[in-house]
């Protein structure tokens, strides 16, 4: 796989092997919160904590659904930059205005699958970021 | 209970600050906590640091106190971040 960054700051994917293009097609299904309650419950947290039962309802009422909906566009949004991948590609471009989007789906991702399988601290900790081996990252116009 | 003394209690728990904790969680990166804190609270890079360090090593910080209505904004752009917020009367 091949990560260049174009001319107008974005970013673009080349060359990506089908097993990884496979789990980067995953990401936006993966960002989906219905998946557990404790995925919808992570995504969701009750900031009242059930202490006043009246401010969490209207909390749930009236913010809920705004959340609910950036974080539905953002996996929209990443779901689109997929779309060449979806299509048979073998690379997409991620524009500059779409980096908060696939920041927030990721996100959302890696919080709806820690939920999902109860990952703890030790958890992340055992997994040291060694970097992914043998990718070639070039910038190029910037 | 009579309209004086409801509407003098409502005053009073209008009144009292909130305060906007930040926990921790074993998924959001440090870097991405500090990114945050300065979109959100517009924190210099040290303050910002010294926050995130503080929900990285005690569980929790208070970013921000003050009026109900502010908090739950912060609140709210905080949870759309992705990270584990509450709101707490700070008395």
């Amino acid at each position: 796989m091949n990560i260049e960054r174009d001319e107008t700051g974005g970013f673009v994917f080349s060359e990506v092997e089908p097993p990884l293009a496979e789990m980067f097609r995953a990401i936006p299904s993966a960002a989906d919160p219905e998946l557990s309650k404790a995925a919808f419950d992570r995504l969701f947290p009750d900031p009242f904590t059930g202490k006043d039962a009246q401010l969490s309802e209207e909390w749930a009422d009236y913010v809920q659904p705004e959340l609910r909906e950036g974080f539905e566009n953002a996996s929209t949004t990443v779901e689109a930059d997929l779309e060449p991948l979806n299509a048979g590609g073998d690379g997409w471009s991620i524009p500059p205005e779409h980096v908060d989007a696939w920041l927030n789906t990721l996100n959302q991702a890696r919080l709806v699958l820690a939920a999902r399988y109860e990952v703890t601290e030790e958890d992340m900790n055992r997994m040291a970021p060694s970097g992914p081996p043998g990718y070639r990252v070039a910038a190029r116009g910037r | 209970m009579s309209e004086t003394q409801t509407k003098t209690e409502t005053k009073v728990a209008l009144d009292i600050p909130w305060n906007v904790v930040v926990h921790n969680d074993p998924v959001n990166l440090m870097s991405y906590v500090t990114m945050v804190f300065r979109r959100v609270f517009g924190f210099s890079k040290e303050k910002a640091e010294q926050h995130m360090m503080e929900v990285h090593q005690k569980g929790r910080s208070v970013v921000w106190s003050g009026g109900r209505e502010r908090a739950e904004l912060y609140v709210q752009q905080l949870h759309g971040y992705l990270l584990l917020a509450t709101l707490e009367r700070s008395v």
